[in-house]
């Protein structure tokens, strides 16, 4: 095991939960850490710390199929879990988790999970699930965690309508963080909807008076404000609805509908000269908000009401008019979505493809159907559509991209395959005149030979060519003639011969050991040679025997995927066209209901228009009789 | 829709100071924004179970692709790198405080295999842990000579370039290399290493 870089991975599944939402707790540094022993789960690291998700999934499910992640079977499967969650893979990443959490992991992170989960799935609408994971959890969640898990079961149970647990829960609340504020606002809606309307009040008056020091509260109090106001205008209170409307800021997300209440405020009391300042602001403002729009009538209206007639008229043709072209605009957005193309465009502003679940639209497309946009993007259900929208795009150009590459592996194959066949006869023919038995054969003649020689002590059999000469020589002229003369020369001959034998003699017997031992070196190489030439032969015909099964298999795997990579796309496709066709349902039916609401304007605006022509009409009647 | 009601109400109430007869249509258009409240809530119950349905075949979905490339992935590797000849080379860093990687450059027997750029996000990803696949290479068995050139900024952010060499011994099987970049405290240097993982 290489030691390497140490993770700070408490299990890796921290790091994946802990990087699911942007603003979620820092992620837990200081558990125990753990070696990245198989270099392919440090892959999927890789790819997941830069929230590549999906070829992060890919790798470790690639590498728990070939067993390369064996030491960490633990920690790749909860991986495995958080990559499905980061992916948005929710359903099958609550599986891996149900089957995994429950022994195997430290509880903080196995609360911490469920808590994500459920929050996914609240947003998703899986309401029954939601509550469940809820349910899972445990103890208590680290700092800001424990405030949000209870504000989304509050929010849970407000949206099953059992606002009386609601109630009960949220007047518990002991947190003293910003979260304790929504706790109010979402206490007084679940009061309020449960009958409890001046309780309601009571605490929206609390927050609309509180002094915030963040942006977000900021809006809570301007919230808190303008429900209020309006549940006072609705019951008839305009003097009380009018404090906490002006309390609303004059530039933020509600300041139109609080100018627009305060306008009501003073028109119920008739003090129509007082209502016209607020909505003569709103008049300035963007057309596209109902609450500009309502002004536009609401001015004439108290024109009129001031016996400015004349000048009624002109701001009800104005608004008829603003209408009439609002109205417009509106059906070329709608025709533009129908178009199906606004979607790719939204999606084309995603430069990176990013396939994870925290993934917003920072920016949208210029042009004039932007503004129509804002609310729909607002909401959790066109958001999580687009992302769906998103997540098949990136599986259609995945599968498309697969498509080419599987041509390309079939032609390879093909080529392989012919390349091989070609080879084969040369390689037999070859390995037909390789006498590898022959050899072994002889090597062990050879060391039958040798064994003979050491039994013997055969030196001369060692003797290299120029001293088996020179003995043969030798013993030539041993047995000589000449040698052998009865004359004192020749006895003088004889002592140089034999002298002459015996240190060649010397010599063959003082090398003998020595060279007894190289050359039985020399065979023990040879004998590993021909070992691993046998070795290699072996390996060779097997190749030969599998080369064709392993073809089959690769062709089989090839034709095997390229028929199921066409009907997925082909799924994929249709549930795209399925997709596309929900979230241009969506965006129509949203701006159908702007139109309709323009509709109705526009037919009051006429309607009171033609109800000023007809008073001036008898009033100049009158005046004429 | 409170809203609707509001002006509606107020307009007609006042143009019904000159004609009776129209508070009429303004009770009736009353009953109609209350038909098109409950419609709107049944119309808002289709669409989330219509998401729904959606959004669980958008999850078959991703299951199919993901195993779909698992099984794409490993044919390619196979198909282009057989596990006898195969030999992966794998960028490590650990802590990382002496060296900002910018490229790896890598040469086998001497022939340029890899030159790899890498992106801000890839660099952070190695820092935390990850680790890079960097090169695939079928190699015959025997010896092979690795050499890898790192660029970057080293220690008081100068340009740093640094080579590492092994002497790679290729059996039968896959071979995995690691290429560690890893800082010498004592020194206050990076430390750069070629290691078969082992």
């Amino acid at each position: 095991m290489i030691a390497r870089r140490l993770l700070s991975v408490a299990l890796c599944l921290s790091l994946a939960v802990a990087l699911l939402p942007e603003r979620a707790a820092s992620r837990d540094i200081n558990e125990d850490p753990i070696v990245v022993q198989d270099p392919h789960f440090g892959e999927v690291l890789f790819y997941f710390y830069q929230q590549d998700y999906f070829p992060a999934i890919v790798r470790l499910l690639a590498a728990q199929k070939q067993e390369r992640v064996a030491s960490h079977i633990e920690e790749s499967n909860l991986l495995l879990g958080g990559l499905y969650l980061s992916y948005g893979h929710h359903l099958r990443a609550a599986e891996i988790f149900q089957e995994l959490l429950a022994d195997n992991v430290q509880p903080a992170i196995r609360d911490r999970t469920w808590f994500f989960l459920a929050k996914i799935w609240q947003q998703r609408g899986y309401v029954d699930e939601s509550e469940r994971a809820l349910e899972n959890i445990q103890n208590e969640l680290p700092g800001s965690l424990e405030a949000e898990r209870q504000m989304l079961h509050a929010q849970l149970m407000i949206d099953r309508g059992r606002h009386d647990e609601a109630i009960a829960l949220l007047e518990d609340w002991r947190d003293k963080t910003e979260w304790s504020s929504y706790a109010r606002f979402n206490l007084a809606v679940a009061m309020v909807r449960s009958g409890q309307v001046n309780n309601g009040a009571r605490i929206l008056d609390d927050l609309g008076r509180m002094e915030p020091f963040s942006e977000e509260l900021r809006s809570l109090r301007d919230k808190a404000n303008l429900a209020l106001g309006y549940a006072y205008l609705q019951d008839g209170q305009p003097l009380a609805a009018k404090p906490p409307l002006q309390r609303v800021r004059l530039a933020g997300p509600f300041s139109n509908k609080a100018l627009l209440g305060v306008g009501w405020a003073d028109a119920e009391v008739e003090d129509y000269s007082r209502a016209l300042v607020p909505w003569m602001e709103l008049k300035s403002r963007n057309l596209l908000d109902p609450a500009v729009q309502e002004s536009m009538l609401a001015i004439p209206y108290a024109m009129a009401k001031l016996d400015s007639i004349s000048q009624a008229a002109d701001h009800y043709l104005n608004a008829i008019e603003a209408f009439f072209e609002e109205s417009n605009r509106i059906d070329s957005m709608i025709e533009l979505i129908e178009s199906g193309y606004l979607f790719e465009e939204l999606l084309a502003q995603d430069a990176h493809g990013t396939t994870g679940w925290y993934w917003d639209l920072d920016k949208l497309p210029d042009g004039p159907e932007s503004r129509y946009l804002y609310h729909l993007l607002s909401t959790h259900e066109f958001q999580e559509s687009l992302k769906n929208f998103r997540d098949l795009s990136y599986l259609h150009r995945n599968l498309d991209d697969w498509q080419g590459s599987v041509d390309v592996f079939r032609n390879m194959l093909d080529t392989r395959e012919l390349a091989y066949n070609q080879r084969l006869p040369r390689v037999e023919t070859s390995l037909a005149a390789a006498d590898l038995d022959g050899m072994v054969a002889r090597k062990l003649d050879l060391d039958a030979r040798l064994n003979s020689i050491e039994t013997n002590g055969d030196a001369l059999a060692l003797a290299n060519k120029r001293e088996f000469e020179l003995w043969g020589e030798i013993t030539a002229l041993e047995q000589s003639r000449a040698a052998n003369a009865d004359i004192p020369e020749a006895e003088e001959v004889r002592d140089k011969i034999r002298l002459m034998k015996g240190v060649l003699q010397w010599d063959l017997e003082r090398e003998f050991k020595a060279r007894l031992a190289n050359i039985r070196r020399d065979l023990r190489e040879t004998g590993e040679a021909l070992v691993a030439t046998q070795r290699s032969r072996r390996q060779v015909d097997e190749t030969m025997r599998n080369e064709p099964l392993l073809f089959q298999s690769f062709n089989e795997r090839v034709d095997g995927l390229m028929p199921k990579i066409d009907l997925t796309k082909a799924r994929v496709d249709s549930a795209m066209g399925r997709q596309r066709a929900y979230l241009q349902a969506i965006a129509v039916d949203e701006l159908r209901a702007q139109k309709q609401r323009l509709n109705i304007y526009t037919v009051q605006a006429r309607f009171a228009l033609a109800a000023i022509y007809d008073m001036s009409a008898t009033t100049v009647g009158s005046t004429s009789e | 829709m409170r809203r609707l009601v509001m002006i509606a109400a107020a307009v007609l109430a006042w143009a019904a100071t000159t004609d009776a007869g129209l508070a009429q249509d303004a009770e009736l258009e009353g009953s109609a924004v209350m038909a098109s409240a409950q419609s709107a809530e049944a119309s808002e119950r289709a669409a989330r179970e219509e998401f729904r349905s959606l959004d669980e075949e958008v999850q078959d979905l991703k299951k199919e692709v993901l195993d779909l490339n698992r099984d794409l992935f490993l044919l390619e590797e196979e198909l282009l790198f057989p596990a006898n000849s195969q030999v992966a080379f794998f960028i490590s860093m650990d802590v990382g405080e002496y060296f900002a990687l910018d490229s790896v450059n890598l040469k086998i027997d001497g022939k340029e295999v890899a030159n790899y750029l890498y992106t801000d996000r890839e660099v952070d990803a190695l820092v935390r842990g990850g680790v890079h696949r960097v090169h695939m290479e079928n190699l015959k068995v025997g010896d092979h000579e690795l050499i890898a050139v790192f660029t970057g900024k080293g220690p008081h952010w100068r340009d740093y370039r640094r080579g590492a060499t092994l002497t790679l011994n290729k059996g039968i099987g896959a071979k995995y290399v690691e290429l560690e970049i890893t800082d010498r405290v004592q020194k206050l240097q990076p430390e750069f290493e070629i290691k078969e993982w082992e």
